[in-house]
């Protein structure tokens, strides 16, 4: 049951062609729009339940200027007017994920943040997640589920009636995930025209899901398991893969026009204070290949201490003898680029000690403790000082 | 044909006996999950048929939500502390027998934001305890899981012979981890590693 790619990726390009013709036209804003319908004001009521939860939930990060530099984002993309009928919240989770629902609800997942390089990257994702909110799409696919699953029932009623197997679950179903993937392309071709009316690069949209399939190609390498298909849709998924939406929005975005922006360097600025605890979250996940190809891409060739020390936390995590050597000397880069590190210093006195290469092991540490005295793990640091085995 | 279709569903009730929870007895010594680990409570608990792993196993006061006591008792090397949940995409971090004391609370940690989904987990104070005659670990964190609720956990760790032995106490910050942290640290004072 696998549909080749390739059929709808021509014909999406062919839709595209005619659709750069018309410059990608963005529908008139409605301004405040309320729910129509019994199934949209449900919809609404549900997510204003869910969005109400939000308030106290531990997992919202709620740092003020990382707020409203993603809201400054969203309104430069998509319009002052449009943005005002979103909420963004930001939560940490590490996956690569952002969300839409019903009532104007955007979650952004912290892993999105840690894996698009510039502004326009970021951009692009926000504007996909508005076009979903501004095409109705929750409410779309939720009465396309149910009549489906309405169909689904009276099928399996007359085929019983019938005495005849039911042969008519096979598309049912498939349509729902066919109609989902619609949605996703539909959003992900609004998206690009927000992206190109404003001013940032619209090729950036493409540019994640290659690096993501990279990402992914590094994890099941570090795995041992195979690379993944990224040609074929398999039956069940809700979006099309990730060579179809790179392949279609690469083609979308035509060419280059000059005095557009990426704005790499502010975006990095904004992220600074955040990549250290993004990147923590990240080497907890145990998924070497991934994280190390993460670590390379966030360096670009030049590693700074907090990488490196990041880079000596998921070598020791793995914690094959090779790997412990190979974090000491990721830890020693560090503190050499910046000795006020105490960090490193634990973790270049843990990794030797694992190594059982004590003396050196020992010294590290009790430099970690001279500089962190009261660190939350420093009985346990200093039994292991003076017991080590 | 009404009574034999009862009749036959019946049986199979009786012929499949549920997997049930048991009453752990006070002041009586019991062996962890078939290992060298054995404790004697001083209280009655509950132990739950249903267990995270091969090596593991939950005792509860007033139901897991609530408060409970995980064992994981005798974990070998290149194991997982706790069932897997999804192998082939999200591998749990394995035990080895190389780690340090310091890396069980990071295992804990790391299994429970693979395993569990938990991605705010907070580690508080690790320091060195006795265990069951053994040099050990013991470490204090908290975190909160899918269903929101704030909770705090105290565990203690060692590694004998080449195997781990954790047991670890969490409950909800509000009130209950208070009510029986007690409980849980007469229980690991009572543990005895074979």
């Amino acid at each position: 049951m696998k549909i080749p790619a390739w059929c709808t990726s021509a014909a999406l390009v062919a839709a595209a062609s005619s659709a750069a013709a018309q410059d990608f036209r963005v529908p008139p804003y409605q301004g405040i729009y309320q729910p129509q319908g019994v199934d949209e004001r449900g919809l609404w009521m549900e997510a204003d339940e869910a969005e109400r939860g939000l308030r106290d939930s531990d997992l919202v990060i709620r740092d003020q200027a990382l707020n409203a530099y993603l809201r400054e984002v969203l309104c430069r993309t998509v319009g002052e007017d449009r943005c005002n009928g979103v909420r963004i919240y930001i939560i940490r989770m590490p996956a690569f994920n952002a969300s839409m629902t019903a009532n104007g609800t955007m979650r952004v997942f912290s892993g999105l943040l840690l894996r698009v390089r510039n502004e326009a990257e970021l951009a692009s994702a926000l504007a996909h997640e508005f076009a979903h909110f501004e095409r109705r799409h929750v409410l779309t696919g939720f009465q396309r589920r149910r009549s489906a699953s309405d169909l689904l029932m009276w099928t399996a009623v007359l085929s019983a009636v019938a005495g005849q197997p039911n042969y008519a679950y096979l598309p049912l179903v498939g349509g729902v995930f066919e109609f989902s993937r619609d949605q996703e392309r539909e959003a992900d071709i609004l998206g690009l025209a927000y992206l190109k009316r404003s001013r940032y690069r619209p090729q950036c949209a493409a540019d994640v899901w290659k690096r993501l399939m990279d990402e992914a190609d590094a994890s099941a390498l570090g795995r041992a398991q195979r690379s993944q298909r990224y040609d074929r849709v398999p039956f069940f998924a809700s979006h099309p893969t990730q060579q179809e939406r790179a392949g279609y929005l690469s083609s979308l975005a035509g060419a280059e026009v000059a005095d557009r922006t990426v704005n790499a360097d502010t975006f990095a600025v904004v992220m600074r204070p955040w990549i250290a605890q993004f990147l923590d979250d990240q080497i907890r996940l145990n998924d070497f290949g991934g994280t190390e190809y993460l670590l390379a891409q966030l360096a670009g060739g030049t590693w700074t201490a907090e990488l490196l020390h990041a880079r000596g936390e998921l070598y020791r995590s793995r914690g094959n003898p090779r790997d412990l050597v190979h974090a000491a000397d990721f830890y020693r880069q560090s503190v050499a680029l910046d000795p006020s590190r105490a960090e490193a210093y634990r973790g270049l006195g843990l990794a030797l000690m694992r190594a059982r290469v004590l003396d050196e092991g020992r010294a590290a540490l009790v430099r970690y403790l001279s500089m962190q005295p009261d660190a939350r793990d420093a009985p346990m640091i200093r039994a292991l000082i003076d017991q080590p085995l | 044909m009404r009574t034999p279709t009862k009749l036959i569903a019946l049986l199979f009730f009786v012929a499949t006996p549920a997997a049930a929870n048991r009453l752990i007895e006070a002041n009586r010594s019991v062996e962890i999950a078939d290992s060298a680990l054995e404790v004697t409570p001083a209280r009655d608990w509950n132990r739950l048929s249903a267990r995270p792993g091969r090596s593991a196993e939950t005792w509860t006061l007033d139901g897991d939500a609530l408060n409970d006591v995980t064992f994981y008792a005798g974990i070998e090397n290149d194991r997982p502390i706790f069932r897997e949940v999804n192998r082939r995409n999200q591998p749990l971090p394995r035990f080895s027998s190389t780690m340090l004391l310091t890396d069980v609370p990071t295992l804990l940690e790391n299994s429970y934001r693979v395993g569990r989904g938990v991605s705010v987990f907070a580690m508080d104070r690790v320091e060195p305890m006795r265990f069951g005659g053994q040099g050990g670990v013991r470490f204090h964190y908290s975190f909160t899981a899918g269903d929101e609720v704030r909770r705090r956990g105290e565990a203690v760790g060692a590694i004998v012979r080449g195997k781990l032995y954790l047991i670890a106490y969490e409950a909800p910050a509000i009130h209950y981890f208070d009510a029986s942290v007690e409980d849980f640290r007469r229980l690991i004072a009572s543990a005895m590693l074979r």
